[in-house]
Order: C-alpha cells, then sequence, then structure tokens
C-alpha cells in the first residue's frame, strides 16, 4: 500500500487568548493521499483553517505530528520551512491576495523568483500557469482590472507555477458569484483530476464540497466519526 | 520582474506618500547641508600656503584700541620680518548702509608683496602709489558696484568721522579675499587728522619657521608697555570673529542633530504606515516562500532607497544651487565661497543611509517576527 502524501499524527493546537486557553485541533489523526482531494468542512470555530494552515507549514502544532512527504513539517526551521513551502505547497486564498502592484504576470512570477530559474524561465512558467487557468490573454492586467473570478484564477496560477506537490485553499470561493464559483471549482477539479495535484480545501458551501473526492468534517477540533472512515458524502 | 524591480513597484505605490518623503527628507539634508557649509566656511575661512606666512599684531585687549605708529619701525626691523604694513579697518558704507564691504588704510607699497598670491598689475600699483587718494579694489566689489578704473567714489565712516575721496587705480584678482579696498594710511591719517595710532600690523614672515620666534617676540618687546600686542596668524585672527558669535559649532552642531532627529521621526513614521498597510502582503510573501530574513532585506531596501533619493536630491541640490549662485552677493558680503565639498556630501549621504535603515527598523523587525496566521487573520 502506497504511503499517504500527509499523515497527521494524534495532532494538537491550543491557543491562549488572554488568561484563556482554546483547544483549536484535539489528538486529529488523518490520512490523505497522493492525489486526493479533500474538502475540510465544519462550523466556524471547528478547527478546519487552523489544520490546513498546519498542514501548508504556516502554523504549527502545539503536540502531534504532520509528515507531508516524509518531513516532519513541524521541525523545520522557520528559514527551511519558508523554503519548504516555496517549493512544495501552492496557496488558495478566499480574498486572492494578489499583489495590486503587479500585472497577473508579475503576480505569477512571485514565488519563481525565490527558486534558481532564469528571468526567461520564469516567464514561461508564470505563462504556463496563466494559460492552463485560461487568463493567458490577461497577462498584463492589474489584478484592480480583472473580475473576481478572474483573480481568483490568477491566484490559483500563482499557487501552480512552482508546480507545488499539494495545493491548499481556504474558502476559494467565498468572495465569488455562483458562476465565477463554479469555474473556480471546475478549475480545481481539472488540476486534480487530470494533473494529479493533491488539494486540501476548506469551505463552507457544501456544492463546493462536492467537487472533491472526500470532505472530512471537523467539530470542537475533533474529526467527526465519518472522518476517519474517509467516506465521500 | 526581478526582485529589484518588485520592490521598487513596491516602494512607488503610493505615490504621493513617496514624493512628500522624499522631498522632507531631501529639504532636511538640504538644510543640513546648507547648515554644514556655513559652519566650514566661518571655521575654516579660506586660506593659502602664502597667507600661511601672513601675521596680526592688534592691541592686546581688543581691536578696538589702536597700536602706536611708533610701533612699525620697530617691527619692521625685526629678524623675520618680510614685509611690514600699517593696517587699519576704515569700516565705511558706499551711498547705503547696505553697501557693505571690507576697506583697510594701508601702505601702498606693501600691498602686493603682503598679498602675494592675489594678481595685481604692476602699472595699477604704480598708480595706487603715485596717488595718495586712489584705492586698489577687488574684483568681486568691482562687480558688485559696476566700477571701473578711473572711477571716483566716496566712502562715508561709519566708525572715523570722515568721508574718503578716492579714485579707483586697479583692480586685483585671486587670493583669499576678492572684496577688500585698500587705500593709503596717509590719506587716512590726513582726514583724521593724524592720531599717530594704526589699527593693526600685518606682516609678511620670511617663512614658516621663523614665525613662533616671530610672535613671541614681537609680544614680548611691547609687554608692559600702554598698549601691549596680541600677534597671531592670520588664520587665528580670522577664527577670532567666529568666536564673537557665541559657540557657534555647538549650536550648528545642535541643529543639525535635531534636524537629523526630526528626519528619523517622519521617515519612520512614513515607513511604519507603508508597512502596516502592507501586513497581508507580507503575510502571503511569507506564506509563497519569503522567509522573514528577505522580507526584511527588502523593507529596508525600500526605506533605503527612499532616503537616498532624499539624500541625493538635498545635498547634491544644494551643491548645484551653490555652485550657480552668487553668494557674495546674496548674502551681502557674509559669506565670499559657499562651496559644498566632497567631505560634506559624503556626511549628508551617510545621514541619509544611517537613515533608511534606522527609520525602518522597527516596521521591519515587527513584519519579520509577525506569524503568518495573525497577517492572514488581518485579511479575513
Amino acid at each position: 500500500m502506497q504511503t499517504p502524501m500527509v499523515q497527521i499524527r494524534a495532532l494538537s493546537r491550543r491557543f491562549q487568548q488572554g488568561d484563556v486557553e482554546v483547544l483549536a485541533l484535539d489528538r486529529v489523526t488523518l490520512d490523505i493521499a497522493e492525489g486526493d482531494f479533500v474538502a475540510l468542512m465544519g462550523p466556524s470555530g471547528s478547527g478546519k483553517s487552523t489544520l490546513l494552515h498546519i498542514i501548508a507549514g504556516i502554523d504549527r502544532p502545539t503536540s502531534g505530528q504532520c509528515i507531508v512527504r516524509d518531513v516532519d513539517v513541524a521541525t523545520l526551521s522557520e528559514s527551511a520551512l519558508a523554503n519548504w513551502r516555496n517549493s512544495h505547497v501552492g496557496f488558495v486564498f478566499q480574498t486572492f491576495n494578489l499583489i495590486p502592484v503587479l500585472t497577473a504576470l508579475e503576480n505569477v512570477e512571485l514565488p519563481l523568483l525565490l527558486t534558481g530559474l532564469s528571468a526567461a524561465q520564469r516567464r514561461a512558467h508564470a505563462e504556463a500557469a496563466l494559460e492552463l487557468v485560461g487568463l493567458s490573454d490577461r497577462l498584463r492586467h492589474l489584478p484592480r482590472q480583472l473580475s473576481g473570478g478572474q483573480e481568483q484564477r490568477v491566484a490559483i496560477a500563482r499557487a501552480l507555477a512552482t508546480d507545488p506537490t499539494l495545493l491548499v485553499a481556504d474558502e476559494p470561493t467565498g468572495n465569488l458569484d455562483a458562476r465565477a464559483a463554479q469555474d473556480v471549482l471546475e478549475l480545481l477539479e481539472v488540476l486534480n483530476r487530470e494533473a494529479g495535484k493533491t488539494i486540501v480545501m476548506v469551505t463552507h458551501d457544501p456544492k463546493a464540497a462536492g467537487h472533491a473526492r472526500r470532505i472530512v468534517r471537523l467539530e470542537k477540533g475533533e474529526l467527526s466519526p465519518d472522518a476517519a472512515a474517509g467516506l465521500a458524502t | 520582474m526581478n526582485l529589484a524591480g518588485f520592490i521598487a513597484r513596491n516602494a512607488m505605490r503610493n505615490k504621493r506618500r513617496v514624493i512628500l518623503t522624499t522631498f522632507s527628507v531631501a529639504l532636511s539634508l538640504f538644510l543640513y547641508t546648507v547648515l554644514q557649509t556655513a559652519l566650514r566656511e566661518m571655521t575654516q575661512p579660506a586660506s593659502s600656503e602664502d597667507s600661511a606666512l601672513r601675521l596680526v599684531v592688534r592691541h592686546r585687549v581688543s581691536l578696538a584700541n589702536v597700536l602706536p605708529v611708533k610701533y612699525h619701525a620697530r617691527i619692521n626691523s625685526m629678524p623675520g620680518v618680510r614685509v611690514c604694513s600699517k593696517f587699519t579697518w576704515f569700516g565705511g558704507v558706499y551711498q547705503d548702509a547696505k553697501n557693505f564691504f571690507p576697506q583697510f588704510a594701508c601702505e601702498p607699497d606693501k600691498i602686493a608683496p603682503l598679498f602675494a598670491e592675489a594678481e595685481f598689475d604692476p602699472r595699477e600699483i604704480a598708480d595706487f602709489i603715485g596717488d595718495r587718494t586712489g584705492c586698489i579694489v577687488g574684483v568681486k566689489t568691482m562687480e558688485r558696484f559696476r566700477w571701473k578704473v578711473g572711477q571716483k567714489i566716496t566712502l562715508t565712516g561709519t566708525i572715523w568721522d570722515c568721508s574718503p575721496e578716492l579714485t579707483i587705480r586697479g583692480v586685483y584678482r585671486g587670493g583669499v579675499d576678492e572684496t577688500n579696498l585698500f587705500f593709503q594710511h596717509a590719506y587716512f591719517d590726513e582726514l583724521t587728522g593724524d592720531l599717530g595710532s594704526v589699527g593693526t600690523y600685518w606682516i609678511k614672515a620670511l617663512n614658516a619657521d621663523v614665525i613662533p620666534e616671530l610672535i613671541a617676540r614681537i609680544d614680548r618687546t611691547f609687554e608692559n608697555s600702554d598698549a601691549e600686542t596680541k600677534t597671531e596668524t592670520e588664520r587665528a585672527f580670522q577664527l577670532s570673529f567666529v568666536s564673537m558669535f557665541g559657540n557657534i559649532k555647538m549650536l550648528i552642531g545642535s541643529i543639525s542633530t535635531v534636524i537629523v532627529f526630526t528626519m528619523i521621526l517622519v521617515t519612520a513614521s512614513t515607513m511604519s504606515m507603508a508597512i502596516r498597510e502592507r501586513m497581508r502582503e507580507i503575510a502571503i510573501l511569507k506564506a509563497i516562500g519569503f522567509d522573514g530574513k528577505r522580507v526584511v532585506s527588502m523593507i529596508v531596501a525600500e526605506s533605503f532607497g527612499l532616503a537616498l533619493a532624499g539624500g541625493i536630491v538635498g545635498c547634491f541640490g544644494a551643491k548645484l544651487l551653490f555652485a550657480n549662485v552668487d553668494i557674495y552677493a546674496l548674502t551681502q558680503g557674509f559669506f565670499l565661497k559657499f562651496d559644498v565639498t566632497p567631505h560634506i556630501l559624503a556626511g549628508g549621504m551617510l545621514i541619509a543611509a544611517v537613515l533608511g535603515v534606522t527609520s525602518c527598523a522597527i516596521p521591519a523587525l515587527t513584519a519579520m517576527r509577525a506569524t503568518i496566521v495573525a497577517g492572514l487573520r488581518e485579511l479575513d
């Protein structure tokens, strides 16, 4: 049997909010296979975004392990973790988070500045990523000149630019209208099905979760029973 | 696009803020450059190899006290003296009180050897010597009043109750001061009723080696007399005027420090606002692989660039400005020159560089320490 790409073992995360300690994740154990498309669902405060952040290496667990492709992410230094994120994780956020002063092409090129690629190679990679998301005619547009759906597709192209192991998306359709949301979800589905990208997506929207291969539900920092069984609903 | 381009694009995202910040840094460094140049001009008066051999003998008590004319022969005969001239400050004005410039009564045949670094026309010097009411004038004063050789002018005394009517017999160029007017001490004595006194004696020593002994000898000679002397080099004599303004170095130093400190506060405030507005973007940059050190270096580079741009505009703007204005006319003769030296420029640019780094230190460290999750929370 193939080793899961993401192995989460007895993962806990506590936050200190003033005098109160909040348990965001409570001994979560979860496997995500290579090529999977997992939707993390749950009510607000259930810990789904915290889990996503730890998988993506932008937060550290209080205890437990998060192993991605045999690397225990929590053990890496800040600098090593930054390098790891650059080459292994692509981020898609609810609010797109493009740099407003850069064109679509330059936004996609941004993570490639940290690689050893030449300027011509960076540009070629960025153009290819934008073509993949159907925006090859919007290379020179600034974010404010694009629609919300187009901005999110640029953000997906930026996430794909370094050809990461893992794509993480935090409410990627939360700021989009129904049509644009459908386009983005179909794009993620295509990337998972045809490009074999492993995707972990946090969403409130059952329709959005319906595009995933598997839904994992969290409640009060714990996995709901069906998550452990890995059932899609 | 490369990292430098990204930093430049970030810096220019709010053009109004960039222009105002650069302008405030430029203005402050312009002021710093002006103050330092003024301080230099006042505390390091222009000098030459020749001027280093000149000595001034004055009354020990103050310049307002005069020396007896009989000292002249005794000083003139001392070993080490090449030239000795009576030299009395006239302090008159031309037509109007604002038309002030230095005027001295002196011995006409001593002027050229005393100020050998200046260019005198021998024929004009001969004309000056041959005309009891003649005078010789520095080229800057000639240009200031559009005078011509042969023209008659009248000075109105402000210290001495007389008005010499002079004929310009020549022009001199070069030397450390091109603004002086020299007329005959004999004519001055005639107008003042031959008081038997002289303001100062100016001496040209034979060489630098004899100066210490010569100074000591002159002052020793007139010790315990009614008019004790104080002999000093021309440079020390000029600096004694600066000391009349008080501790000018400390004053200008204090003003410069306040300027620099204010500049740091203004720029730090600007950088803090600029970074605070970008905390979400910084979180995104970190999420996609920019580590804390790289984020800090980008912020420092941006701040450094802005400060340096301000420094270039302020310091080199001052250099350009003062290279093209007639500072003598502008300051009505207070400053002869206003040279923004490479040393002052380097000081200004160094301050700009330090300013660039220090003003962004706190926001850069805040950005480095902020967690990505905290940054993302701000945006969501």
